[in-house]
């Protein structure tokens, strides 16, 4: 398989490489892993000169033996190595090569990272993820739902996820290739360790052409059905093949697969792992295609087959509440994302509920996923997102957004409860990336545009609380609020309120740009803001600010400090005392 | 059944004169099991309509044809593979050879109904309910 290079290195060297081959190796250089966690290893060489004369490849000064050697094209090669994994320890890989023009050379290394054995291990992860609730986003919706004494300013409390809390962090974030995240390379460093490419989900860069045949590399959920048989889990607020929670066990190169998403939740793709738990909106991924609405291209129906495969199905609030699951639920409410805690708890308008007026909040689907996972002795790995958090905030309405965190924490704070009696359990709350918005004032909602605005002591303290909804949240209607901006947006029209019916705050001039929507700049008070963004950008956008994490439960005092994203998943392997290397099924 | 047929009746009569078409009436009903046609929309079919809303943003400078919403939209329906649009959407196809110029102002759009699943060759986007359009004007 392998053969030995003949020539001589330094006359590479010597030519420099203007005249070499390029040679990239995933795993990338630096790279962590845990040992015994699975991944594709792939080399790919581009820009030889003539043929390919010969090659080496080793591992730790060792012939790598199994590579499948492939060609893209005219002066590529590529060698691909599926499913492979580490021993603990410090690791070497060396590719040499040589064609017409001479000889290219490149090493990588890589660690393998062990986990020794706790005597009181995490045995279940419920990792809550608020789709881009950055520090500002949670302090925001802290204001909004507990403020401050109006007599001496002293504030009236923290959030659920902020109290009580055995580790805390501040964490950072970076894609493979860009310093900006999305939610889908995102969620795939928390779950794999791994610095992802925007827009792909658990999957290395390659020069494939099929999305979904690109180097995998296997995520926490995955690595803990395989190795300890645990359940796995996911419930969202979005439709269910959306980025953060396809970064469970889906692996492509544009998470935009929605189709292969959904095939993959059941098993069917990736490294073939099933989820049991799964609770969400988007529908239109599983319905077959004769079914109007559908976005699936085949006939598949994913709500029949899983009856079949023994998942119970809910489609309503109701039925979910009535479920009595054993060990396997399947949840599908709504065709496509849902509506806003708000509109689904408080304005209730037909324009934005159309018939899905019987939706389960996300802390019941939250208790009715851990009741389904729990009955597994070995263990479960469930992921809650509160994805609308991020959805609204894109189009510069956070009142929807700050909202959809505070049913987020009352998630968070039935999994704390849920911790508290099951002291195996590591819980974790933690933002994917953060938004550019800032709270900068009170708005005095008696008057209109900038004349309500008021800074440092004109601000006052909001009155958010003074009434509140069935669930004891407080309304949006009050008499004093928050001023709140975003640093980064399109050309919209400021009003600083929300409104009950939805509107996007720009649309297309028709010419590729945009702008301000005059359905907006007809409200009262509103008045143009001329965007930062470059014209081509319709919403405000992810960016590089920090994002906290808490965490409760067993092994939470390993969360502290200022961390990148890739270590949330080390800290979950080392809070589970897991070696998924020495632990073979 | 008698319900029925007077409605029947009462459309077909209409329709010399283009019956009008909300964006609220496309639908009886969304499920998670998809869309349902409503008895209007359905008794429509072939029939000559008239809808007004708003010119998505379009993937091209010259148009044959668009998707018409019912509110002024940010996202481009098709454009974007991650875009979520609104379930109640329309296809204008304009006359062969003919094109529409973009606009961001709020128009009406006349022509032939058809309903049903429908992929497009070219672009791949599915549509539910396309308006094969005889003219296409400013709207109050």
């Amino acid at each position: 398989m392998t053969r030995r290079i003949t020539a001589v290195f330094a006359l590479a060297s010597l030519l420099g490489s203007a005249w070499a081959a390029k040679i990239a190796i995933y795993p990338y250089d630096g790279a962590s892993l845990l040992a015994g966690q699975r991944f594709d290893l792939r080399i790919e060489a581009t820009e030889l000169k003539g043929n390919l004369k010969d090659y080496r490849i080793t591992l730790d000064g060792k012939p790598l033996e199994g590579l499948e050697q492939t060609s893209q094209g005219v002066g590529q090669a590529e060698w691909t190595l599926r499913a492979t994994s580490l021993r603990a320890g410090s690791h070497a890989l060396t590719v040499s090569l040589a064609d017409e023009a001479g000889e290219a050379k490149k090493e990588v290394r890589w660690e393998a990272r062990l986990n020794p054995r706790l005597p009181k291990a995490a045995r279940n992860v419920i990792l809550f993820i608020g789709d881009g609730m950055g520090w500002n986003t949670l302090n925001a919706a802290r204001i909004i739902a507990k403020g401050f004494n109006p007599e001496n300013g002293v504030p009236r409390g923290n959030l659920a996820m902020e109290t009580g809390y055995g580790g805390m962090a501040t964490v950072t974030n970076s894609s493979f290739d860009s310093f900006i995240v999305d939610s889908a390379n995102s969620a795939s460093s928390i779950m794999t360790g791994q610095k992802v490419q925007v827009n792909a989900l658990n999957v290395y860069p390659s020069n494939l052409k099929d999305t979904l045949a690109y180097p995998r590399i296997e995520t926490l959920g995955e690595l803990l059905k395989r190795v300890r048989g645990a359940s796995l889990g996911v419930v969202t607020t979005t439709f269910g093949t959306d980025a953060t929670p396809a970064a469970l066990n889906a692996h492509t190169r544009r998470r935009g697969d929605y189709q292969a998403i959904a095939d993959m939740y059941f098993g069917k793709g990736g490294f073939g792992i099933p989820l049991d738990v799964m609770l969400f909106g988007g529908s239109r991924d599983f319905i077959p295609q004769s079914a109007p609405g559908s976005r699936r291209k085949d006939g598949t129906d994913w709500i029949s087959e899983a009856q079949r495969l023994g998942y119970t199905f809910a489609s309503t609030r109701s039925e979910l509440l009535a479920a009595k699951p054993a060990g396997k639920l399947f949840g599908l409410f709504h065709i496509d994302n849902f509506p806003s805690y708000l509109d689904r708890a408080v304005w209730r308008r037909p324009e934005m509920l159309g018939s899905f007026t019987d939706m389960p909040y996300l802390w019941e689907m939250t208790q009715k996923a851990v009741e389904a996972l729990s009955q597994n002795p070995n263990g479960f790995f469930l992921m809650v997102e509160g994805g609308m958090v991020d959805k609204y905030q894109h189009p510069l309405d956070w009142t929807r957004g700050l909202w959809d965190v505070l049913e987020l924490d009352r998630a968070v704070q039935w999994a704390k409860d849920y911790a508290a009696q099951h002291p195996d359990t590591l819980v974790i709350v933690t933002a994917d990336h953060a938004h550019s918005i800032s709270v900068y004032g009170g708005y005095d909602y008696s008057k209109r545009g900038r004349e309500g605005v008021g800074v440092y002591q004109e601000a006052k303290f909001p009155t958010y609380g003074d009434k509140v909804d069935a669930n004891g949240l407080p309304l949006p209607e009050t008499a004093r609020g928050i001023a709140v901006g975003f640093a980064a947006t399109p050309d919209y029209c400021e009003t600083y309120r929300g409104r009950e019916v939805y509107k996007d705050p720009t649309i297309s001039d028709g010419k590729g740009g945009y702008v301000a929507n005059p359905e907006v700049c007809k409200e009262p008070g509103a008045f143009p803001r001329t965007g930062n963004l470059d014209p081509g950008t319709a919403q405000g956008v992810h960016t590089a600010d920090p994002m906290p994490l808490f965490a409760f439960g067993a092994g939470s005092q390993l969360f502290s400090g200022l961390i990148d994203q890739t270590e949330i998943f080390f800290r979950m392997a080392q809070a589970l005392g897991f070696n998924p290397y020495l632990e073979r099924p | 059944m008698r319900l029925m047929l007077v409605a029947l009746l009462a459309l077909g009569g209409l329709s010399l004169a283009q019956a009008s078409l909300e964006f609220s009436e496309l639908y009886s009903k969304t499920t998670i099991r998809g869309v349902e046609f409503s008895p209007k929309l359905q008794a429509l079919n072939g029939k000559s309509v008239q809808m007004i809303g708003w010119m998505a943003p379009p993937l091209k400078p010259k148009l044959d044809f668009f998707v018409l919403t019912k509110a002024p939209m940010a996202t481009c329906p098709f454009c974007s593979s991650a875009a979520d649009w609104p379930p109640d959407i329309v296809l204008v196809i304009l006359p062969p050879g003919r094109t529409a110029d973009p606009t961001t102002q709020r128009i009406r759009v006349v022509g032939r109904l058809e309903v049903g699943i429908k992929t497009d060759q070219d672009t791949g986007f599915v549509s539910l309910v396309r308006i094969y359009a005889d003219r296409i004007e400013k709207a109050q």
